[in-house]
């Protein structure tokens, strides 16, 4: 088919008919839609490319739809194929790094050693405040430190996280711990200034937590993420929205006749038989989500 | 004719670097399908691209796997762009990937230049006799 200069609709127009032309007969599920939304806006951008070194407009989104290759195609080749189970949990199993695990141990020994610091100050020994000033420090930095190196680690289920990423989880966390030090120091007999810089230093953690939890990607490797989607699909009341309705009301209707009959029972056999009324009522829920949350294949 | 052998056997050794390819385009910023199909043509000077249909079929695998995620633009015009940013999980791929494709680089540039490297010292040894 050909397309005149002059159709009206101008740019996109010509884009938008030819790719309603290559998914005419595809039968369309929201993920097909998604497909077809994303090439739309790739041709549009492509159209765009071309006119601009001088193409004309209805030529340019032949072009461009010419280039992508018979859509079927593409679709076959996004089918979700089924992977492989989780059956070859062995052969992905990362074990942990030795180095890791000593660092660990000592690091955690240091920390130790620092709060044994304070704790000393505040029960038996007489110590100089800078002692104790320097054990809040320690203790800080180590966990800041071990923070960040574990976050650094590959597991069995996860790939390391970036190293300035994970940097910056442990400077969280070792300014999380010095203002929690700080405000110990405080109740020590320091001065307020120890309170405040601790606030202040405290807000700039939370923030700190609050950036890197909201920039969080995701970290897990492949095969866990395939095998949450997989476990996500199968339970019935993401299947079936309408069973979680019912779920719903019925839960409302189990707690009402466990409360009304609590009552009743409450009022006439008292307090030794009236509790059997909440067992009864967390009986029937139980019962309840196993057979609607967890129903028997047909 | 062996030119053209030639190609294949480049592009299907770079076919199967698509997914690295992919997270390594994304790694300095987000960005959407035709820009990354962009940056990929103009990178090579246009003498390789990896196809549009490849593409799709790319990045629909790596948000399988949690390597990117996806989202949409608020373009008002035209078509809205669906973008991808890559994850932590990407990005540790992406590094271990690269590395090995250097370490396995390294190893056949070693093997390829074995007898080159002879042969070579050949030619100056008859040439300084």
């Amino acid at each position: 088919m050909t397309l005149s200069d002059e159709t009206p609709g101008g740019a996109g127009m010509h884009v938008h008919r030819l790719l309603d032309e290559a998914f005419a007969g595809v039968e369309m599920g929201p993920e097909q839609q998604d497909l077809k939304e994303e090439m739309r806006g790739n041709l549009v951008a492509r159209v765009a490319e071309l006119t601009a070194a001088g193409m004309g407009e209805p030529a340019a989104a032949r072009r461009a739809v010419d280039e992508l290759g018979d859509v079927r195609g593409i679709l076959d080749a996004t089918e979700p194929q089924p992977g492989p189970s989780g059956a070859a949990w062995q052969s992905r199993r990362v074990r942990p790094d030795p180095a890791f695990a000593v660092r660990t141990v000592v690091l955690s020994a240091l920390a130790t050693a620092g709060l044994v610091v304070l704790a000393l100050a505040a029960t038996l020994v007489d110590m100089p405040f800078a002692a104790q000033v320097v054990a809040v420090v320690v203790v800080a930095a180590v966990a800041g430190a071990i923070t960040a190196d574990a976050l650094r680690q590959e597991t069995t289920g996860s790939h390391p996280m970036p190293p300035a990423r994970a940097a910056g989880y442990g400077a969280a966390m070792l300014l999380a711990v010095a203002a929690l030090g700080a405000g110990w120091l405080y109740l020590r007999d320091a001065g307020l200034p120890w309170l405040i810089a601790g606030a202040l230093v405290l807000v700039v953690a939370a923030a700190l937590f609050t950036y890197l939890g909201a920039t969080q990607t995701n970290r897990h490797k492949a095969w866990v993420v395939r095998q949450q989607q997989e476990a996500y699909g199968s339970d019935r009341f993401t299947e079936d929205p309408a069973a979680a309705a019912r779920f719903g009301i019925y839960t409302v209707t189990v707690w009402l006749v466990a409360a009304a009959a609590f009552l009743a029972l409450t009022l006439t056999a008292g307090w030794a038989w009236s509790w059997l009324a909440v067992v009864g009522g967390f009986v029937a829920m139980t019962v309840l989500i196993a057979r609607m949350l967890f129903a028997p294949k047909p | 004719m062996v030119d053209n052998s030639r190609d294949v056997l480049a592009a299907d050794l770079l076919r199967g670097h698509t997914d690295t390819i992919v997270l390594g385009v994304l790694r300095r910023e987000d960005r959407y399908g035709f820009e990354i199909f962009k940056r990929i043509r103009d990178a090579t000077g246009g003498r390789h691209e990896i196809k549009e249909a490849t593409l799709y079929a790319t990045y629909r695998r790596l948000m399988k796997d949690g390597l990117i995620e996806a989202y949409w633009g608020d373009e008002s015009q035209g078509g809205r762009r669906k973008y991808y940013r890559i994850t932590d999980a990407g990005r540790a791929v992406y590094r271990r990937n690269a590395a090995a494709w250097a370490a396995t680089r390294d190893i056949i540039d070693t093997l390829l230049d074995l007898d080159d490297g002879s042969r070579s010292s050949d030619t100056t040894v008859r040439r300084s006799s």
